[in-house]
């Protein structure tokens, strides 16, 4: 059972790419956990001005991810996700405001700094790392664990983002 | 050292302000001016440890004659003034920070149908024991490098219809045992098949025989319904082969319900109406029967029809044709491994069924091979299966036995005699009548029942049933079929032909199958051509020939498909000197000459039946007017035979 009651276990990707001309679009798809899409939604292109750029210093990327796009797309879905897996680290700054668990997805691979902020969980053939102190973050993770089959590649959902991004930045200049 | 123990503080301050003034600080304190006394005992210790005479840095030290010193000994005199600015200092524009707002674009996918899953395999069932998931291996191929993706086609304009196709998951992962559970992992051609008929509202599949046209168009149903792209599908086929399509369904797809069309035609009519129905399967026959009594408005509507063995309307002007074009719906599919048999225009009929060209349109060679680059997917088996065993052809030139030879003789001589009276006033009918005859000749003299191609059969029979091996035999006549049945008993001979009842006839491919006595099924070209799966043959008789090797290739390839594990020895008799040679002859130059729409190389569609020259041209036909002899030739609007 997840936190809202139902049976189904429904991940968030979010992901964000960049436009020719530096500006960040960025993508939150909900699927059903085998993979099978439920609601998509993507933003329009994001790019900072100069006095943002000056004043956030390296705080900009990780407001612009986490808080500008992750949060808008979060509140615009119809069905929210129970786990929110992110691929940039500094999208995590979106758990700062937003109930639902988010989870950087790392390769099972990947050499990861020890940190006790940070709890650790291998589902499928990726790793999720979530923020300790996040009350809810262990039980979704569990949950997810529990409905993912071992061969799963929790990773392939974000080519489709990346992609379905790719093809609106393409039919947005098209225009 | 002892000296700072002896000495008083203050001694020590001004010997170290000493040192710290003047002397440089590199200087050893023992040679530095004004430095205190070393002990005799200490320096020879210290020359002992550097061993060598101290050399004396003598570097003056005397303070900068500036002036400095004076005025250091002064107090500071400090005083302070105020002094006004000139004007207030100037803010900047107060900036506060703010989350933009950020417009967004959003879809939601449509719920797919949910089906009650099938029961648990019940293991008693030699069928069900035989089917298995994906191993090990199938799920190392569904890395993402081998992943088949859906692409949006070419005439999805908006972003949402793109971001559809985009967003589906890999067709692997899709199918990979998780939501959708596949028997067997499909081959990477068979995906492509698979995610190409998905996002076509109009298409041809066009895959050679064998190749398994039904499980990808099964497979393509599945995930539209399961997608809730489509809610209620037609599936149009021959009668013959209800049966077969009904046991594929329950095989790649035993959660999709299926209704059978059939009874009489109030029941007919009542499941034509029947709500919640997602898939029919009807014949070409009552379906055109049905719709026809329906009235065209009345016909019901559907979101995808599929038309297997499609070359059932390649004449537009039939009823079958016209009443398949009137079929309200939104995809359309054909399903068929020759899309040519005859003509070229045969692709325009099917391509205004698809709704690509307007009515009655005739597209050139060169619009149609363009359509069929957008609309139709052809593979052909050298091009994908490479690891497919090998077919080979192997004709049996035979000499017909003593009785059959004087028969076949006189047959030839009567008929063509007969032929040449006639004059200008034979038809191809006629000619047709007197090829069939000689045919059935070299098959059995009529009389005797003599048969020098059952002779050769019996005696390769006797050593594919030594070896545990299983047969097919293709004749174009039923009757001859069922003489061999009792000639070849002891082989465990069945027969499946359009004289068996409907009913029978799944039992009898059963026991073929399963049953290890029986070495041999005897087929007519009509019923056993298309659509049945016999695999697990490896050796194919072709007793007649046929018109058209479209035909003859279709019947092969019921055992020369996937799943086959050895090699297909084909046999085709043929009788020296007889109207069979000829034939073939023809037959053979024209599979070389003809070049197809589908591209070069691709024979099997290059093979069209004979035209009425070429019958004609099978026997010496003359006529002698007075004192001239002219050839007799068809008529020019005779048509070409089937």
């Amino acid at each position: 059972m997840v936190a809202d009651g139902s049976n189904e276990l429904r991940l968030g990707f979010l992901t964000t790419i960049e436009c020719p001309d530096g500006a960040l679009i960025g993508g939150l798809l909900v699927t059903n956990h085998y993979g099978r899409p439920l609601e998509f939604q993507c933003t329009t292109p994001v790019k900072p001005n100069r006095t943002q750029e000056v004043l956030y210093g390296p705080t900009l990327i990780p407001f612009l991810l986490g808080e500008v796009i992750g949060l808008t797309l979060v509140e615009k879905m119809n069905i929210k996700p129970n786990l929110i897996l992110i691929e940039q680290e500094q999208a995590i700054e979106l758990q700062k405001h937003t109930a639902i668990p988010v989870a950087i997805l790392s390769d099972i691979a990947q050499i990861l700094d020890d940190s006790d902020s940070f709890l650790c969980e291998q589902i499928g053939k990726n790793r999720l790392r979530f923020d300790a102190g996040h009350q809810s973050g262990r039980a979704a993770i569990e949950n997810t664990s529990k409905k993912i089959p071992g061969d799963a590649d929790l990773g392939e959902p974000f080519e489709r983002v990346r992609e379905a991004l790719n093809e609106a930045v393409k039919m947005g200049s098209s225009r | 050292m002892e000296f700072s123990a002896k000495k008083s503080d203050s001694e020590i301050n001004s010997q170290t302000a000493v040192r710290h003034s003047g002397g440089p600080h590199f200087l050893p304190l023992s040679l530095a001016p004004h430095s205190v006394p070393v002990s005799q005992e200490d320096q020879q210790q210290f020359q002992q440890q550097i061993d060598c005479d101290a050399i004396p840095l003598m570097v003056s030290a005397s303070v900068f004659a500036s002036g400095m010193n004076g005025a250091l000994s002064r107090k500071f005199n400090l005083e302070t003034t105020s002094l006004e600015l000139l004007e207030r200092a100037g803010l900047m524009p107060k900036w506060k920070p703010t989350r933009p707002r950020l417009k967004t674009f959003g879809m939601t996918f449509p719920d797919g149908l949910e089906f009650i899953p099938p029961k648990a395999e019940k293991e008693h069932e030699t069928e069900s024991i035989q089917i298995k998931g994906p191993d090990g291996t199938v799920s190392e191929n569904t890395d993402r490098k081998k992943s088949t993706r859906l692409k949006p086609p070419a005439n999805a304009l908006s972003l949402e219809d793109r971001l559809f196709y985009l967003l589906q998951p890999p067709l692997q992962s899709w199918l990979a045992g998780q939501e959708l559970l596949m028997p067997f992992e499909p081959f990477p051609y068979q995906y492509e098949g698979i995610a190409w008929l998905f996002s076509q509202k109009s298409a041809l599949l066009a895959d050679e025989m064998g190749l398994g046209k039904t499980m990808q168009t099964i497979t393509g149903v599945r995930l539209l319904l399961r997608s809730g792209q489509v809610r209620r599908i037609l599936l149009l086929c021959p009668k013959p082969l209800i049966p077969n399509w009904q046991r594929e369904f329950k095989f790649w797809a035993e959660e999709l319900p299926i209704t059978v069309v059939q009874g009489d035609s109030n029941r007919r009519k009542m499941i034509w109406e029947m709500p919640n129905t997602p898939i029919l399967i009807a014949n070409y026959e009552s379906m055109t029967r049905d719709f026809e009594m329906m009235g065209e408005e009345n016909i019901p509507r559907f979101d995808l029809v599929v038309l297997d063995e499609a070359q059932r309307i390649k004449n537009r002007d039939s009823r079958t044709a016209e009443i398949a074009r009137s079929i309200p719906r939104k995809r359309s599919w054909a399903l068929t491994g020759t899309p040519i048999e005859n003509r070229h225009e045969e692709m325009s009929s099917l391509f205004e069924w698809m709704e690509v060209v307007p009515p009655r349109a005739t597209p050139d060679l060169r619009q149609l091979q363009v359509l069929s680059k957008e609309f139709i997917l052809r593979r052909t088996k050298d091009l994908v299966m490479s690891d497919l065993p090998p077919r080979l052809d192997r004709p049996a030139y035979l000499d017909l036995n003593p009785a059959q030879q004087i028969a076949y003789e006189t047959a030839e001589k009567d008929g063509v005699i007969q032929l040449n009276a006639m004059g200008d006033s034979i038809t191809i009918q006629h000619v047709f009548e007197l090829v069939l005859r000689l045919k059935q000749i070299t098959n059995f003299d009529p009389v005797t029942g003599e048969s020098s191609k059952l002779d050769r059969l019996e005696a390769d029979m006797e050593e594919i049933a030594a070896s545990g091996g299983k047969a097919i035999l293709f004749s174009q006549w039923t009757k001859p079929l069922d003489l061999m049945a009792e000639r070849l008993q002891r082989f465990g001979t069945l027969v499946y032909h359009g004289g068996i009842p409907t009913k029978q006839r799944e039992p009898i491919l059963d026991q073929f199958k399963h049953d290890p006595d029986s070495h041999l099924l005897l087929m007519s070209y009509g019923t056993g051509a298309v659509g049945l799966n016999l695999q697990f043959a490896g050796y194919v008789f072709l007793f007649d020939r046929w018109w058209n090797p479209a035909i003859e290739d279709q019947a092969i390839n019921r055992a020369h498909r996937i799943g086959q594990k050895t090699q297909v020895i084909v046999t085709k008799f043929i009788c020296n000197n007889t109207i069979e040679e000829r034939i073939d002859m023809v037959l053979e130059q024209k599979r070389e000459l003809f070049r197809s729409i589908l591209g070069d190389g691709d024979t099997t569609c290059e093979s069209r039946s004979l035209t009425a020259a070429e019958i004609f041209g099978l026997f010496d036909l003359k006529q002698k007017k007075g004192d001239v002899t002219h050839k007799i030739a068809p008529q020019v609007y005779q048509k070409p035979a089937a």
